[in-house]
């Protein structure tokens, strides 16, 4: 019965692990292709199975470890039946002979402070309340050591915070964040490709780039110009018609500066230049794609003087394979929007 | 001596008992329910009512104050008689609490689906509840000190400083923190504002939690452990030490739930240092209730009451560890907002709260109805089950809260959230939230089981309404000398003061100064009152429960104003009667939400927030859009602010109608532009006037500023 009952213990065990495991695998799978390439990220979701893992394991075996002992008791008692037989006493006495002081049991013991179960007669109160009686046991002694230490931590805390200033209070160490933050955007900002601005910026048919801009899209953009691009609350991008001008200067402007009074936000502060020219460049790859339920158009008729794709060709027949690459590539990411 | 012949009230007992597993049963259920609509939206039918923000607060108000309020009365009725050989003092008493106690339950499952709400977490029934609570409270406060006076024991017991303790700070507790200003039958406004209200909310959200689901369930354990293993209590000395310094300690740790807002720091670091000193008196409950048991493992190997509470001591010693980790600031900067708070607070309930209630029920039960348990083997069952319940809630949302808050905090190497849009880490934690609601459902599964068992041993045994007792009086003498804590033992009222200015100590020393220093609130001259109509959408934010899926706090870290803007400051919210900063980030922070989109995004977001954010868990709100503001109650609202000390000009109330409509005017031409046609009192145009506000006031100054 105790052995099918560990089995039954131990599948369930199993299959806690898979599923906790599972989050972690899904991010890992989720997380876009420079996300998992950034070792912060990678190092993070390591990590997190590691613990996780390590967290499984210590219960297996703790558990494991009450198994062993189950079964060397039995084991015991059963020696000392037998030898109970040859001298005569009884199961309990000899049981009672063989037992020594466990590591384990001195170590409380030490930790506890406790008078033995054997001895609690010497420490019982005379009180008696509805059959509850008391002991008077000590204060266990790591108990009031991690009161005084808490105590000392929090006088402490307060010294290094609020006498001294030694460490810096929330709004300090914001200004430090961000400075630290500026330093190292500024850096990034000076490498050449991150010069990107709306008078240099040119179109990309990269496929990596378009498909970085059209993730930016789907999480960005769709929001208030449709999944499609068709537009809602924002305009149609597939038509020929631009409010603010359909070459990818123009496109990369309104995206990095905004239009706020009308409800386009700026961007700059939360998209790279890069991000910005791949974002363009994807949007200018929508035209033409005619999807379901389009917004009527808006603003003025802009006709390419070449076409994004910087090909002679008619427009939709150069653009639809790069389209359609583009779809392939990034049916992932697709998943993870869903 | 002459013994004295008296009885002791079962029915009470039995009365509270059953609503404990009848009021238990529902309010698991409708978390199940909330918990279900967070992966599920659909799941509220499009009925207002049923939304998860108006059926949180159902949840979280019915298992706290039915479930285990009602399990707190049972134990007490039960224990305080025999703990002290009297009758409860009055058996008039104890049925208008009963009876009273019940009404104010079926109260708050009325008015909180129809949206009459406080926003104040755990606090949320308005003032004529109010009012009905402190005077049941103040009942149940009688019964149990008269108890006490016609005592035959000259010494009270642990368990009943416990008692004592709990009621006398949640009176203190709920009286100040319901302080509020009617407007009319069921509308209240908070009676302190922003940063004040917040602190106060906080000193009780956080004592509420201390003192009615920790001290009187300590009080209990102190009592039904030591009975159901037939062993003496471990250490009175651990008694005494753990029970003053946990009272003393637990009062100042409120702001923790405040860390890095707009609080003063300085109340912020007496949280934090609080809540680790509170470790240690914690785990003196935990180690007093488990070395209780030496000697006495054998028996908790076969008794399913004793797994029971061995399972509630360990995770009430889980939790008190927990707790303080969030406050240690560190930590709190990636916990909070996130689902590492509902993993810990579901420690404490369903182990702690949830698993001692179900170990009492098991051992009283059967005494009262003078049999054995009806089945053990389903005890074991639901002992199992629940464990497993247990784990499947809370290690999901450990993985939640590890997932999203490193999502919410990963910068890419152009130093850009890496993550911009909310949602991207609300998908990722969705499966997370199926595991919950899985957990959930093995746990009321579990107690389905027990109420039948419950039920079953309830039938094969006989009732004993009056169960006979007799004990000698208390002779009249006066005793000196002993202990000094003993001596404490024998004066209640002594006790009960001593008690009293403990647990007032430390409220007092963190609420006084941030009421009374300016320089904790500094003001900023460009934040104006909201005007009617934001009045309006305010109410009907609050109505719909917003505030418990978006916060309008946003702390000052670099992930945060990369989000959502600059970090907010303790002047923006000098107005908001009640404050509305929230506590769980399911949603994105809305606190400058102000101009950020359009009208008419917000009308179409509101009516389906699918259309727009594909995967989006937040539900359709298409109601807004046909119902219409009361506006006969503009003038009493702005009275009413006005009374709470909001600059409005004289005869402002009057032509507040006035305004509302100009305002209401501008944005139905907004959204007319866009071919959506409305009018001006209807509730979408309130809401899109308050959320176009929110965290604008000190936009203005900065546009003014770049302007130049």
């Amino acid at each position: 019965m105790k052995k099918t009952n560990t089995y039954i213990n131990q599948k369930w065990l199993a299959a806690l692990l898979m599923i906790f495991a599972m989050p972690f695998a899904v991010s890992a799978q989720e997380a876009e292709p420079s996300a998992l390439n950034n070792p912060e990220v990678l190092l993070t979701v390591v990590l997190g199975l590691v613990l996780i893992v390590a967290i499984l394991v210590l219960i297996v075996a703790l558990y494991m470890v009450r198994v062993i002992k189950l079964i060397m008791s039995e084991e015991k008692k059963a020696k000392a039946t037998s030898k109970a037989k040859t001298e005569g006493l009884t199961v309990e006495e000899v049981l009672a002979k063989d037992k020594k002081e466990s590591w384990w049991k001195s170590v409380n013991q030490k930790l506890t402070d406790a008078v033995p179960v054997e001895k609690e007669e010497t420490v019982m109160l005379d009180h008696n309340y509805d059959g509850i009686k008391e002991l008077d046991n000590h204060l266990p002694p790591w108990w009031t050591g991690l009161f005084y230490f808490t105590i000392a931590w929090g006088v402490i805390y307060l010294l290094v915070y609020h006498v001294f200033g030694l460490l810096p209070l929330s709004e300090e160490e914001y200004q430090i964040q961000m400075a630290k933050a500026e330093a190292q955007k500024e850096e990034m900002m000076q490498l050449a490709e991150n010069s990107i601005d709306e008078y240099t910026v040119e179109f990309t048919d990269n496929v990596a780039s378009l498909e970085s801009g059209k993730n930016i899209y789907l999480n960005n953009c769709a929001v208030c110009h449709g999944r499609e691009g068709q537009g809602g609350i924002g305009p149609n991008m597939t038509d020929k018609y631009w409010i603010h001008g359909g070459s990818i200067q123009d496109v990369f402007k309104t995206i990095k500066y905004g239009v706020p009074q009308k409800g386009m936000i700026s961007w700059q502060k939360s998209l790279t230049p890069p991000q910005m020219r791949d974002v363009s460049s994807f949007i200018l790859t929508l035209q033409g794609t005619n999807p379901a339920n389009q917004k009527a158009p808006e603003g003025e008729l802009y006709e390419p003087e070449e076409g994004p794709d910087s090909t002679e060709g008619t427009e939709t027949g150069e653009q639809e394979p790069v389209e359609e690459t583009v779809e392939a590539e990034s049916d992932t990411v697709e998943l993870a929007l869903n | 001596m002459q013994l004295e012949k008296f009885y002791y009230d079962n029915k009470i007992v039995k009365y509270f008992s059953i609503a404990t597993v009848v009021w238990g049963l529902v309010g698991m259920l409708v978390g199940l329910i909330a918990a279900t609509q967070l992966f599920w939206p659909e799941l509220n039918g499009g009925v207002p009512f049923l939304t998860f923000g108006r059926i949180r607060p159902v949840h979280t108000n019915a298992v706290i104050f039915a479930f285990v309020g009602n399990m707190i009365f049972a134990g007490v009725y039960y224990s305080l008689p025999r703990l002290l050989k009297t009758s409860i003092f009055s058996n008039l008493l104890s049925w208008i609490h009963f009876w009273g106690w019940q009404l104010i339950i079926v109260a708050a499952a009325i008015t909180l689906p129809l949206g009459f709400t406080t926003a104040k977490e755990y606090a949320e029934l308005e003032w004529p509840i109010d009012i009905a609570i402190t005077i049941i409270w103040v009942v149940f406060g009688i019964n149990m000190i008269g108890t006490i006076l016609q005592r035959r024991e000259r010494h009270m017991y642990v368990a009943i400083w416990f008692y004592i303790a709990s009621f006398i700070t949640v009176a203190v507790l709920h009286v100040v923190n319901s302080f509020e200003l009617p407007i009319s039958f069921m509308k209240s406004y908070s009676w302190y504002a922003g940063v004040q209200d917040a602190l106060v909310q906080w000193w009780y959200g956080h004592n509420a939690v201390a003192f009615f689901l920790t001290t009187p369930f300590l009080g209990l354990m102190y009592y039904f452990l030591p009975k159901a293993a037939n062993r003496p209590v471990y250490s009175y000395k651990l008694s005494i030490i753990h029970f003053w310094s946990l009272i003393f300690i637990y009062i100042w740790a409120g702001p923790h739930h405040l860390l890095y807002t707009a609080l003063p720091d300085w109340a912020q670091s007496l949280g934090t240092v609080f809540s680790i000193m509170l470790i240690a008196p914690s785990w003196g409950g935990m180690l007093n209730g488990l070395l209780t048991l030496r000697g006495a493992w054998d028996k908790v190997r076969e008794t399913p009451m004793l797994k029971f509470m061995v399972v509630a001591v360990t995770a009430y010693g889980m939790s008190t560890f927990e707790g303080p980790m969030l406050s240690l600031k560190n930590f709190n900067a990636f916990g909070h907002y996130t689902d590492y708070i509902i993993g810990h607070v579901h420690i404490g309930g369903l182990g702690w709260n949830g698993f001692l209630t179900f170990g009492i029920l098991y051992w009283m039960i059967p005494k009262m109805w003078r049999t054995n348990l009806y089945s053990q083997k389903l005890a074991n069952f639901h002992f199992w089950i629940g464990t497993l319940g247990i784990i499947f809630y809370a290690l999901p949302m450990y993985a939640s809260f590890f997932v999203q808050s490193l999502m919410w905090n990963q910068f890419n190497e152009f130093g850009i959230l890496e993550y911009q849009n909310f949602l991207q880490t609300v998908t990722q934690v969705v499966p997370m939230y199926m595991l919950r609601a899985f957990g959930g459902l093995l746990y009321l599964t579990g107690a389905g089981v027990m109420t039948y068992n419950l039920i079953k041993t309830a039938a094969q045994g006989s009732f004993l309404a009056k169960e006979e007792a007799e004990a000698p009086a208390l002779e009249k003498k006066k005793i000196t000398g002993g202990y000094w804590h003993s001596v404490l033992e024998r004066k209640p009222i002594v006790f009960t003061v001593l008690s009293l200015v403990a647990i007032l100590i430390g409220g007092i020393i963190e609420m006084v100064p941030t009421f009374l220093i300016k320089s904790n609130v500094p003001t900023i001259s460009s934040v104006q009152p909201y005007t009617p109509l934001e009045l309006h959408g305010r109410d009907i934010y609050i109505r719909e429960g917003c505030f418990y899926c978006h916060s309008q706090m946003i702390r000052p870290f670099r992930a945060e104003t990369e989000r959502y803007g600059e970090y907010s400051k303790a002047g923006e919210f000098v107005y908001d009667h009640p404050f509305l900063w929230g506590s769980k980030r399911t949603g994105p922070d809305l606190h400058r939400i102000g101009g950020k989109y359009t009208d008419d995004w917000h009308y179409f977001h509101m009516y389906n927030p699918n259309q727009f954010v594909e995967g989006s868990i937040m539900p359709e709100y298409p109601w807004l859009l046909e119902n219409t503001i009361d506006k006969s109650l503009t003038p009493k609202m702005i009275s009413a602010m006005q009374t709470l000390g909001v600059p409005y000009e004289e005869g402002y109330a009057e032509k507040a109608n006035g305004e509302l409509d100009a305002q209401a005017a501008k944005i139905v031409a907004n959204l007319a532009e866009k071919d959506i046609e409305t009018s001006g009192d209807m509730e979408i145009v309130a809401l899109i006037a308050y959320l176009q506000r929110l965290g604008t006031d000190i936009k203005v100054k900065d546009d003014v500023a770049e302007n130049q």
